[in-house]
């Protein structure tokens, strides 16, 4: 899986998510987006989750800055579970 | 995602999302089924997400009949949110609007016990509890004695037990609890279940005290099942707890949230009254009207056999529960009621059924004439067939009949009725109560005989009654089966074809029984045959004496012994000659004759004698009801070949 690839899974999960329309780009960050509180945030995270088939180590997200830092975790698990 | 026929790629809830465009009411009877089959955490969140959607873009909801929200307080020992998202979700679908509130972490004691917390302002038609599992453990040791560690399960309970009982005075709302995941993990190895102060045990313990201690307004989620069924180790989540104090795994979420969802619907809907069964393929394999009484398939001969009668059993099971029952089929009247009157191994009877259509009207006008003749609504009917037309037919003209489709295998009938979700009771009754105490003195009995292995007052609480018949064409598969496959409680171990016992049953020299035993605890079927064959004028054999073992120990051999003196002497017989071949799977019976009272007359390594005076003989004393003897048509002559039938 690219990073195009990961994005556009992304959008998707933002749009089963998010009452508004959010255009999910490597830069968007929780500040943008009003809905996205720290409970959102919880629901997010486990969609991602499910719909990648990965499990997230402990404290990992908290440290990204926005949605690209988000991915490359991502694509970590993702492909590692192909190697 | 799946591909379509023209290949264009088909999202899930696509077609949802085209109603909510369209803002077309159908939208939300398909968001209640989609909700309803919702899996994953996932599905369910994106969902709720739709159907916030449509609140907020004012799509028309003509299934909301009720007036005011039901409104929910979610309280717990840990992190509220996003369970309470689920459970908002899925009661919204499946009972209707919903207000949903929740309480802060682990805050749920004071939020009960002080005035001024939300729930007293919210006014909950439910309360739902979430008790820290954090606080159910035991800190003692793994060696301390039973009952202290029972006590403080104990006081475990009664604390979770007791917020119920004041948020029920306090704030008069129905109360749900959940109770606790067992821990999935294989420490501490063997102590894990030898000590009652495993964590494992422990928890084990306080659910087991919370289930049967719970007052009637108190309904459980049960979390220890539910996640049993999910799998363990995929019900927690180490990393949902460090990172958000979330109670269990997402995935064990969704099936607690619609658990609630059904518990809280449960409250509200009256309970199905009605089974209606088809006859045909689903209380027996074949066809009645084809095959006939010997070629339909039931009881104890074939596997597919065996499974119909599980299948009858688990119905019978439900009058117990308060269901009446009802047959619905396309057959000629007499045709359809003949096995129940007659098939010696049908469980469920004629009486069993309150109403019994069987003719060649459409089913939906049977039913709509059964529920009118019952005087009860069709909502509280449910419906079984294996013929998915009969289904459709049902579904498009008595639409409020809930129905069935039976699958292809009888051997997940049973399963398929108890995940249906239809026959389920949420409380206990009064009379319920009375039968929980006399299975108390029951088990005080049971008791008395592990400690003084009094095997008297054992065989006596089993309440045994047995019956005994001439061979008949109805048993005859069975005869058949068990003459051909017994080994081991068996005298002669002499096989012979269907067709020689056919033979047999109308020669006037023999004269072949079969006893049937049952006790409280269920039906075991056709157990033990014999064979009699005259000898002379005062003589008789015992040609054949075999026995199921699954009823060994209990008084059948007396019984069996009481039934073919009574025969032999009916017959002026003075002599019955037992014969004992041994074989290599036998040797449980070599000293059978002699332990009832014969007298060795020869004993040989390939074939011994003995020998019973009928005069002489005392009918042996057990705790077997008989209700049913051999009948000798005309007494000491020819035997009729007439079936005789019950």
């Amino acid at each position: 899986m690219n990073k195009e690839e990961a994005l556009a899974e992304l959008q998707n999960i933002f749009d089963d998510i998010f009452l508004d329309e959010v255009t999910v780009t490597p830069e968007l960050s929780a500040n943008d987006v009003e809905e996205w509180d720290s409970l959102l945030h919880i629901s997010l995270v486990v969609s991602v989750e499910e719909r990648f088939k990965i499990k997230f180590r402990v404290g990992e997200v908290e440290a990204t800055n926005n949605v690209g830092e988000f991915i490359d975790i991502i694509l970590d698990r993702v492909n590692a579970a192909y190697v | 995602m799946n591909q379509n026929g023209s290949g264009k790629i088909v999202r899930k809830n696509d077609d949802l999302k085209s109603l909510l465009r369209d803002r077309d009411e159908h939208f939300w009877q398909l968001l209640a089924d989609r909700s309803a089959d919702a899996q994953s955490f996932t599905e369910i969140i994106a969902l709720a997400s739709l159907r916030k959607k449509a609140e907020k873009l004012g799509v028309k909801n003509e299934t909301v009949l009720h007036d005011h929200p039901l409104r929910i307080a979610l309280i717990g020992g840990s992190t509220l949110y996003p369970f309470s998202e689920l459970i908002e979700h899925l009661t919204f679908t499946a009972v209707g609007p919903v207000e949903v509130k929740s309480g802060d972490f682990n805050n749920y004691r004071a939020e009960i016990t002080e005035e001024t917390s939300f729930l007293y302002d919210l006014k909950p038609d439910v309360v739902i509890i979430i008790p820290d599992a954090q606080n159910c453990r035991y800190t003692g040791g793994l060696t301390d004695p039973k009952d202290e560690i029972e006590s403080a399960a104990s006081s475990v309970c009664d604390e979770i037990l007791q917020l119920a009982a004041l948020i029920r005075e306090n704030l008069k709302a129905e109360v749900i609890i959940s109770n606790f995941i067992l821990p999935p993990f294989t420490d501490p190895g063997p102590l894990r279940t030898r000590s009652a102060s495993s964590d494992w045990n422990f928890k084990k313990t306080v659910n087991l005290m919370l289930g049967t201690r719970a007052p009637n307004y108190l309904h459980i989620c049960d979390l220890e099942f539910l996640s049993y069924r999910h799998g363990g180790l995929n019900s927690i989540d180490e990393n949902a707890w460090f990172e958000s104090k979330q109670l269990c795994s997402p995935s064990l979420m969704a099936f607690a949230a619609h658990e609630i969802a059904h518990l809280i619907r449960g409250l509200r809907e009256t309970p199905k009254k009605v089974v209606v069964l088809d006859l045909d393929n689903t209380l027996w394999g074949g066809v009645i009207g084809d095959d006939g009484m010997t070629g339909i398939e039931i009881g104890d001969t074939s596997p597919r056999g065996e499974a119909f009668k599980a299948f009858q059993q688990f119905i019978k099971t439900l009058i117990s529960r308060g269901i009446l029952l009802g047959v619905c089929s396309k057959n000629d009247f007499e045709n359809a009621v003949e096995p129940f009157r007659r098939h010696p191994e049908m469980v469920l009877k004629e009486t069993d059924f309150v109403s019994f259509k069987a003719n060649w009207e459409p089913k939906a006008q049977n039913l709509i004439e059964m529920a009118d003749e019952l005087n009860l609504g069709l909502d509280s009917f449910v419906f079984i067939d294996d013929n998915p037309a009969e289904i459709e037919i049902v579904k498009q003209f008595a639409p409020d009949v809930t129905t069935i489709l039976l699958g292809p295998d009888p051997a997940l009938y049973v399963r398929q009725l108890k995940e249906s979700r239809l026959f389920e009771r949420f409380a206990l009754t009064e009379e319920d109560a009375e039968r929980t105490e006399q299975y108390r003195k029951e088990k005080q009995r049971k008791s008395l005989l592990e400690t003084a292995v009094d095997m008297d007052s054992y065989l006596s609480s089993l309440e045994m009654t047995g019956s005994f018949k001439r061979f008949d064409e109805l048993d005859l598969p069975r005869i058949a089966q068990l003459i051909n496959k017994s080994n081991q409680f068996n005298l002669t171990t002499r096989r012979r074809t269907q067709a020689e016992i056919e033979q047999l049953m109308r020669d006037p020299n023999y004269v072949g029984f079969t006893m049937r035993l049952s006790d409280k605890f269920g039906d075991h079927g056709l157990i033990s045959i014999v064979i009699l064959r005259s000898t002379g004028t005062s003589n008789m054999e015992i040609d054949t004496w075999l026995m199921s073992c699954r009823v060994l120990k209990r008084q059948v051999e007396e019984e069996v012994v009481n039934e073919f003196v009574r025969i032999a002497r009916l017959k002026n017989v003075r002599t019955i000659k037992g014969i004992f071949k041994p074989t290599a799977k036998n040797s449980m019976v070599k000293d059978l004759y002699p332990a009832m009272g014969f007298t060795p007359v020869k004993i040989d390594e390939n074939r011994s004698e003995f020998e019973l005076e009928t005069e002489r003989f005392q009918n042996k004393e057990s705790f077997i009801t008989i209700d049913r003897r051999t009948k000798l048509n005309e007494q000491g002559r020819s035997f009729s070949r007439t079936a005789e039938y019950i």
